[in-house]
């Protein structure tokens, strides 16, 4: 309606309404291009050849022909980068006869899949605790209380890290023979928790106080209401901290890096930035790595799209 | 921190409440602020402890030093390059991710068909790790075979042969006396592929904005002759002011905090020519391991942050509800 009222108007810019929806749609299909074009060239990348990775000069596809033209019939991709990444071993007792022996997919990616599931089911849950008391109660020290979060979120990482590290140590120390990975998950709760209450409050805040009311009536204890009656129907934001909380985790490096002080207990993050010293001029098994740490990342977004939104808008528009 | 349930409606019939329901409240509140204060909050009040500290050589023991640390921190020839890189690298990061996000976000709101699928598309980079991204764009430009090694190889391009890859060539001769500037190319791609990374949040929180202001305020712009650039310049822009305010600090706290892709990407190099601040920090306080110097930059970038989140809470205004 806004182009029918502007007709009115005569300006320079003036399009036929077909023309500018074209030249709409053809920007917005160049920036769409130009945002995934880093990582459609890395997928790419990963199925080169080594002999095409060291293409002179370099080429985007590995399609050229002996005589330097581009043919589709001359593609050449090959899974010589994740041959690289998994290092598949024979072995006669392994389940399907061979053994994963890269240590990305043997060692730092269960921890990644372990840290992500257990801080993200905890912080679902504490940040629902939380945010159902700073949404219905009324107390002193409320809002001092929300706006220290927020604080919190100011303070760099590296300098609670700074200390923590120390604490690491220290436990370490006590107790010898602790699980370490505990720790870990502890910290990351820590971390992800002041936003995420907020972001669950903002939604709580949305569910209309009479639903628990009735229930409360009707016999329900206040417990039973935030269990039986709020937190069902605030599941979609709940499931959008999850989702949000699991891929922070996913995706985080430094916290866990200067954290574990072992090897084994370091995330896949640690796996893909160990690999660029590995793999000196391999660059399609390092490219390879970056896809398999960053596709189920993508994947899960794809198909919760909407969910992620949300809690992005909801949080920052709030904080 | 006494909760009271005065929010529990009057009319409630509750006859006798259990001790528990009466502190429910509180144990709802506990673990959260439990592992808050754990993993959070005495972490951050040890360190600024630390700041005005330093061990003693012989015994190990905490003395009590003032704002030595501190003096000895602005002291170093270090921190003030590493200020300049920061300097640089927010201003050119915050400036062209702003402006390619609204313009991004302008576009998407014309009401196009296709905008969720646009949107959708647009936004995943920011589901990656810095690490990742780090190493993608690393990528782009190793030594020879990356795909834009070439074209930033190129001497007529950018004058003369300055080294193999743009991460490892060293930065033009200074015009600015002492301050770092032109800066490295390196910390230029560094800017670029942050920018890139952060680009989609940018977008969807402005034009988060931009669907608020009313489409009437528009029309009746239009209808009393305002041009499509006159109404952004007089309705649009003032409305979505706050929030670019808001994205801007949002953007500079991560700017100032953000470590991982300095550590994939250019690992502070060439030299020390991408040093942040916050690389600065990783250097000191976990590969040189002094604490009480680690400690007072922290707390100068607390401080820094502090100031940006106060100022987002005042535009933001956060209500009391």
């Amino acid at each position: 309606m806004a182009t029918t009222v502007k007709s009115l108007t005569p300006s320079p810019f003036h399009l036929p309404k077909r023309a500018r929806s074209v030249l709409l749609n053809l920007a917005l299909i160049l920036v769409c291009m130009l945002m995934l074009f880093p990582v459609f060239s890395t997928l790419v990348l990963s199925f080169k050849q080594q002999s095409d990775v060291r293409s002179l000069p370099p080429r985007l596809f590995p399609c050229n022909t002996a005589t330097d033209t581009f043919d589709l019939a001359a593609c050449r991709f090959f899974g010589e980068g994740y041959e690289r990444v998994f290092l598949a071993k024979p072995s006669p007792n392994a389940l399907l006869g061979f053994q994963i022996t890269g240590r990305i997919f043997s060692t730092y990616l269960p921890n990644t899949v372990l840290y992500a599931f257990a801080t993200a089911f905890f912080v679902t849950i504490i940040s629902a605790m939380s945010a159902y008391v700073y949404s219905r109660y009324r107390f002193r020290g409320r809002r001092a209380l929300m706006i220290a979060l927020l604080v919190l979120a100011g303070v760099p990482v590296l300098t609670m890290l700074l200390a923590l590290q120390q604490t690491a140590n220290g436990i370490r120390r006590i107790i010898p023979g602790y699980e370490e990975r505990i720790f870990m998950i502890i910290v990351y709760v820590g971390l992800e928790l002041p936003f995420a209450i907020w972001v669950v409050k903002g939604f709580f805040d949305t569910i209309p106080k009479e639903l628990e009311e009735a229930a409360l009536i009707d016999g329900c204890s206040r417990f039973g209401a935030l269990v039986r009656v709020v937190a069902p129907l605030a599941t979609p934001g709940l499931m959008s901290i999850f989702l949000l909380a699991f891929v922070n985790v996913w995706n985080e490096f430094i916290v866990n890096y200067l954290l574990m002080s072992k090897q084994n207990l370091r995330g896949a993050m640690y796996g893909v930035f160990d690999f660029i010293a590995q793999s000196l001029s391999s660059y399609n098994a390092l490219a390879a790595a970056c896809v398999l740490v960053m596709v189920p990342v993508i994947v899960v977004f794809l198909f919760t799209r909407r969910v992620f939104f949300r809690a992005m808008v909801e949080g920052a528009i709030k904080g | 921190m006494r909760a009271t349930a005065s929010a529990t409606p009057t009319h409630t019939p509750v006859p006798k409440r259990s001790a528990f329901a009466r502190t429910l409240p509180f144990w709802l509140l506990l673990p959260g602020l439990l592992i808050i204060a754990a993993i959070q909050l005495y972490p951050s009040l040890f360190t600024f402890y630390l700041s005005v500290q330093r061990i003693e050589p012989g015994t190990g023991r905490y003395v009590f030093r003032g704002l030595d640390n501190f003096a000895r921190l602005l002291s170093t020839q270090q921190f003030q390059e590493s200020l300049a890189h920061t300097v640089l690298f927010l201003g050119g990061y915050c400036a062209f991710t702003l402006a390619c996000a609204l313009g991004i976000a302008l576009l998407l709101r014309q009401r196009v068909r296709l905008s969720p699928l646009y949107i959708t598309l647009i936004f995943v980079p920011w589901v990656l790790s810095d690490v990742v991204a780090g190493v993608i764009w690393r990528l782009f430009v190793v030594p020879e075979y990356g795909l834009f090694s070439p074209f930033f190889a190129n001497p007529d391009l950018f004058g003369g042969s300055r080294g193999i890859s743009i991460l490892t060539s060293p930065a033009a001769p200074s015009i600015l006396g002492d301050l770092p500037f032109p800066p490295a190319p390196a910390l230029i791609f560094l800017m670029l592929a942050s920018a890139w990374k952060i680009l989609p949040f940018t977008t969807l929180l402005i034009l988060a904005a931009l669907q608020t202001v009313p489409q009437e305020v528009l029309e009746s712009g239009s209808i009393d002759g305002a041009t499509g650039r006159q109404s952004f310049r007089y309705i649009t822009l003032p409305l979505i002011l706050p929030t670019l305010a808001v994205t801007l600090f949002n953007l500079t706290l991560g700017g100032i905090n953000g470590v991982g892709m300095v550590f994939s990407l250019t690992g502070g190099g060439p030299g020390t020519a991408t040093e942040v601040l916050s690389y600065l920090l990783y250097s000191i306080g976990f590969a040189r391991l002094d604490f009480g110097l680690a400690a007072a930059l922290s707390t100068l970038m607390s401080m820094l942050n502090l100031v940006l989140v106060v100022s987002t809470l005042r535009l933001t205004g956060v209500q009391e509800d």
